[in-house]
Formats: structure tokens, C-alpha cells, sequence
């Protein structure tokens, strides 16, 4: 069996310093917090979303976007039962996703050169050095 | 980051521990934030009551009441949002047949603890729509710090002052806010153009015109072409969505909000980065988003998202008048709309149907409560997007269904206990 790998780097800004890496839960689609996150669970009960029900503890969770209210902070909730993302990765922010990745307090990083969402898919294996900004990406996804 | 002297003597503990911690808070927050420095409030704060957003930071009850009791005040003027730590219901609890918030030991206590704001400064407007009522707002170009999705797009599109999501005790003590986003000029410029085909009337028109531009936009800055002159009830209903279905919290109406007298003014004399054309097929497609059952039966009603204003409770009022619900509805208000209601005689039209009117919270933030997983009601209609779309999630895993329509459609079904709404 050959595995093909393909290594792509992506320079962002910090959000929260720190080393992870692990494998990638990507989201095309914004995450909405609130009523929508289910922390204690920790995966997105948003009717209508790809990612429905689908536990992101251990993963690189890599998104769009945040949207809606202020409770998208439950997504950092999560590590208060220990079913937090070990990486928080996204293509753009606001205070939302800084307050959920301070109360996540795992590597964060944004504001990338390329759509993380674009590169990165599910599956893929990812590094993630938070204090230099640096995400490698290791395609093993399938195909 | 950058502090200055002063911030930096808080930063040290000059002015005590509580105020340290603030002040840690505030330089990490603007750090992580890609901040350069912090700006001093000069409009208003809108908090949610409570120790903060980020829970190492956070400051007790006990030490806020500690700080009440020395004399320390909030430094510009401060109103309440809904309480989202306990859910107090200002009005009407009493007859609200959900636990604990009719219990009166529950209220009494949470009331007790929430003195110690008050004492500070806190304005008592416990509403997600503080701004229709707090009797003052802040100036165009001045700095803010407030929460809630509908009043973020007010205090930037509608007011003009500058804010972010961060209304907390921490900003509203130290009177401070990182400075970047929607409090720095070059990002309040529209970059997209958005053209309305559809005709907006209805109030709901504006709601799910809000959900569908903000699905679209995500947090980029439009400006919106052909929605009219939008009433205070549907500047509120879009915002509410526009937040919603995604994360605008400034916009610009050429003519018709404060930063944008013309088109050219809305861009900042720059080209539109893209434009948009939202057709009546786009209003249709979020309106069936939001409509969906798989039979008529409604069995819980929830009017009210965000508050309802004067209007909106006259509105409901009259078409209650004389008719008896055979089903469970809600209308929810701020406390001071509750008083203006009560003095126009809305509330007894509203009682007497046997409906509920209630002021300071909402059914979202009872979460499950009202919609138990035993039993009915498991089919809620709502006259709102942002309820919509998140009553499915604070139910979880309870599998409840919403019916989505115009407040008419909901008086209806509240009456009749059957949905009869459709796309019209």
C-alpha cells in the first residue's frame, strides 16, 4: 500500500500560542454557539449542519467563520468536560471566537494566507505551532 | 499590545487585585485579538450581568459586591441586557408555570445578587433591546462596548458608535476596550453592495431579508440598496437576523444611517468588492428554513424576539382583543414596555385572551423548559428567525419542530392551535 503525502504550509496570526497536531474536522459552513453547541457533548446541534452531532474532542476543528450570538463562547465551554478541539483553526474572527479560544485555551491561529477551509479537509493530519502561526498540513485524506 | 502608563500601574496592581485582573483580562483579550492598544469608553456599555466572558478572568458576586460597597462605579453609562446567568423573569413570572423562574425564592435571591451592579451603575433595563428604552444613547463616532446580536448592528449601522461583542463587567469597570474590528474607521467602510429586488412590506420581510444577507455575507460590512425606510420594528427584526444568519454588525443605509449620507460614502470612496442581488426567491427559501412541521399542530406560541417594542405589543393586543387562546403563548417585552403596556391597557387585552406577558428574558434562554422532552409542546411557532433557528438547538436532543410566519400567523395558530401560515 503507498500512502501519497503532500506537506502545504499556512502562515496566519497567533490567536493562542501552543503545539498540537492531530487530525482535521473541517466545516465549509460558519459554527453558530448558543443554543446551537452542545459543550458538554462537544459537537454543533445546529439543524441543517454538516457537522451535526459530530463530536469535534481531539481534533484540529478547522471553520469558516463564527456567526450569531455571543454564546459561540460554549465552544471554548467544552473544555470544562474535557470534549474540546485540540486546535482551533479559522479563516476569519471577531471577539466571539477569541473569548471561545481564550476559554478553550488550545492552539489557535486565524487570519491565514490561504482559506484554511479550502486547504485543509477532513481527515487530513495537521500541525499546528500556535505562537509562530504556522499550520502544516499533511494530505492523507482520502480520495 | 501596547498599555499606557496608567494601564500599565492597573496591569500591577495598583488599584487592587480586582482591577488587575480587569486589566489582565483586557491586555490578553487585545493580544489574542491582534489589538495594538486599548480606548477609553466614551459612549455606553450593554452587559450581560454577570463575572465575564472568559471564566479565569471572571469576577464573583462577592468581590463585585465588595467593590459596590466601597463606592465604585462603572465609568460611562452602563445598562442591563438580559441576565443570562439566571435567567430572571422581570415581569410576569409569577404566571409563567416554568421552574425555578416562577419560584419566588429563586427570583428573590438572584435579584438580591444583582444589586451590587445596580449599586455600580448598572441602568435595570434587562432587555436584549436596552436601546429602545434607555432613554440615551451614545454619540456617532464614540466608542462602546455591547452585547446581543440585534443591538450590535444598532449601536454601529443605526447610532454610529463603535463596538464590538464586549459589554462585560470587566470593560464596563475599567471603561476600556481593546481598539480594533467595528471601533476602527477603515473597517466600517462597506465592501459589498447589496441590491434588494424583493419588495420589502412586512415586518417579517425584514427578518428574513436580514438572515438571507447575512448567510451571504458572514462578517463583511454592506450596504443596502432598495429596502426602503425601514420602521423601528423592522430596522430591529433585521438586525436581529443579520446577526444571526451570519455576523453583520455594520451596515450602511446611503441616506438613511449616520456614516453613510451617500453610496460613495457608505465605501469610503472605494469600488464595492462585490455585489449581491437578494431576490423574493431568497425570502422564500429562508422562509421555508425557518416554516417546517410535519402536521398543523402548534402547541407552544413565543412572540417577542428580540423584545417587542410598543408597537408590536399594541399590534398583538389588538388582534387578541376579544379572543380566547386555546393555546399556550408567550409574548415577551422589556421591563419598561411592560409598564407602558400595562398603562395602555395592552396587558389586560393580552391576559385576558390567556396569553402570557412576561418581560426579561426569553424562551431561547429557558432553554428546554418551556418544550420538555415529555409530552407537549413540542411544536413552537415564532415570529422570529433568531428564536427559530435556535430553539432546535436548546432543545437538543428533544426533537421539537418550529412554525415560522408573521405575528398574525401566530395569533392564529396561538387561537386556533393550528398552523395555517403559508408563503404569501
Amino acid at each position: 500500500m503507498t500512502i501519497q503525502t503532500n506537506k502545504i504550509i499556512l502562515r496566519g496570526r497567533k490567536v493562542i500560542g501552543g503545539y498540537a497536531e492531530g487530525e482535521a474536522l473541517v466545516s465549509k459552513m460558519p459554527l453558530m454557539g448558543w443554543g446551537n453547541v452542545d459543550a458538554k457533548n462537544g459537537y454543533t446541534v445546529e439543524r441543517n449542519h454538516p457537522l451535526y452531532e459530530v463530536p469535534f474532542k481531539g481534533k484540529v476543528l478547522v471553520f469558516t467563520e463564527p456567526r450569531g450570538s455571543g454564546g459561540f463562547v460554549g465552544y471554548g465551554a467544552s473544555r470544562m468536560f474535557g470534549t474540546n478541539p485540540i486546535a482551533f483553526l479559522y479563516r476569519k474572527g471577531n471577539n466571539l471566537t477569541v473569548f471561545a479560544a481564550m476559554v478553550m485555551n488550545v492552539p489557535t491561529v486565524t487570519d491565514f494566507d490561504q482559506d484554511p477551509t479550502e486547504v485543509i479537509e477532513t481527515g487530513d493530519h495537521v500541525i499546528v505551532n500556535g505562537d509562530e502561526g504556522i499550520v502544516e498540513v499533511i494530505k492523507t485524506a482520502n480520495k | 499590545m501596547l498599555l499606557n502608563d496608567d494601564e500599565k500601574r492597573i496591569l500591577n496592581g495598583e488599584q487592587g487585585e480586582i482591577a488587575q485582573r480587569c486589566m489582565k483580562f483586557l491586555a490578553d483579550y487585545g493580544e489574542a485579538a491582534g489589538a495594538e492598544k486599548l480606548v477609553d469608553l466614551d459612549g455606553t456599555v450593554d452587559l450581560h450581568p454577570g463575572p465575564g466572558w472568559v471564566g479565569t478572568y471572571g469576577v464573583s458576586m462577592e468581590e463585585i459586591a465588595k467593590l459596590a460597597r466601597k463606592g465604585e462605579k462603572f465609568k460611562v453609562p452602563t445598562f442591563s441586557d438580559k441576565d443570562a446567568a439566571m435567567n430572571v423573569i422581570v415581569d410576569g413570572w409569577e404566571q409563567c408555570g416554568v421552574l425555578p423562574n416562577s419560584d419566588p425564592a429563586y427570583r428573590e435571591k438572584r435579584m438580591k445578587e444583582l444589586q451590587p451592579f445596580i449599586d455600580m451603575g448598572m441602568i435595570p433595563t434587562f432587555s436584549c433591546t436596552h436601546y429602545l428604552v434607555s432613554s440615551f444613547w451614545p454619540a456617532v463616532g464614540t466608542h462602546s462596548a455591547w452585547v446581543e446580536s440585534s443591538a450590535i448592528p444598532w449601536v454601529n449601522a443605526v447610532l454610529g458608535s463603535r463596538s464590538n461583542f464586549d459589554g462585560s463587567f470587566q470593560t464596563a469597570y475599567l471603561g476600556k476596550v481593546p481598539y480594533y474590528d467595528m471601533h476602527i474607521t477603515e473597517n466600517r467602510a462597506a465592501t459589498v453592495l447589496v441590491k434588494c429586488e424583493a419588495e420589502l412590506e412586512r415586518d417579517m420581510d425584514y427578518d428574513l431579508f436580514g438572515w438571507a444577507v447575512g448567510e451571504a455575507l458572514g462578517l463583511k460590512v454592506p450596504a443596502l440598496l432598495g429596502i426602503g425606510r425601514p420602521t423601528t420594528t423592522q430596522l430591529v427584526k433585521m438586525n436581529s437576523a443579520l446577526n444571526t444568519g451570519g455576523q453583520v454588525r455594520m451596515y450602511h443605509i446611503p441616506g438613511y444611517t449616520p456614516e453613510a449620507p451617500t453610496l460613495e460614502a457608505a465605501f469610503h470612496g472605494r469600488k464595492p468588492k462585490e455585489t449581491i442581488t437578494i431576490t423574493r426567491n431568497d425570502l422564500k427559501r429562508v422562509y421555508e428554513l425557518m416554516n417546517y412541521g410535519s402536521s398543523d399542530d402548534v402547541d407552544f406560541v413565543y412572540l417577542g424576539c428580540p423584545h417587542y417594542n410598543i408597537q408590536e405589543l399594541q399590534k398583538v393586543a389588538g388582534l387578541l382583543d376579544d379572543r380566547k387562546c386555546s393555546t399556550r403563548l408567550w409574548v415577551m417585552t422589556n421591563p419598561q414596555t411592560y409598564k407602558l403596556a400595562e398603562q395602555a391597557g395592552y396587558r389586560k387585552t393580552i391576559e385576558d385572551s390567556g396569553a402570557t406577558l412576561l418581560s426579561g428574558v426569553c424562551a431561547g434562554m429557558l432553554y428546554g423548559v418551556v418544550m420538555p422532552p415529555e409530552g407537549k409542546p413540542n411544536v413552537m411557532a415564532t415570529d422570529a428567525c433568531k428564536q427559530d433557528y435556535y430553539i432546535t438547538g436548546h432543545c437538543h436532543p428533544h426533537k421539537v419542530q418550529v412554525r415560522y410566519g408573521a405575528m398574525e400567523d401566530c395569533v392564529e395558530a396561538a387561537v386556533t392551535g393550528k398552523w395555517k401560515g403559508e408563503w404569501r
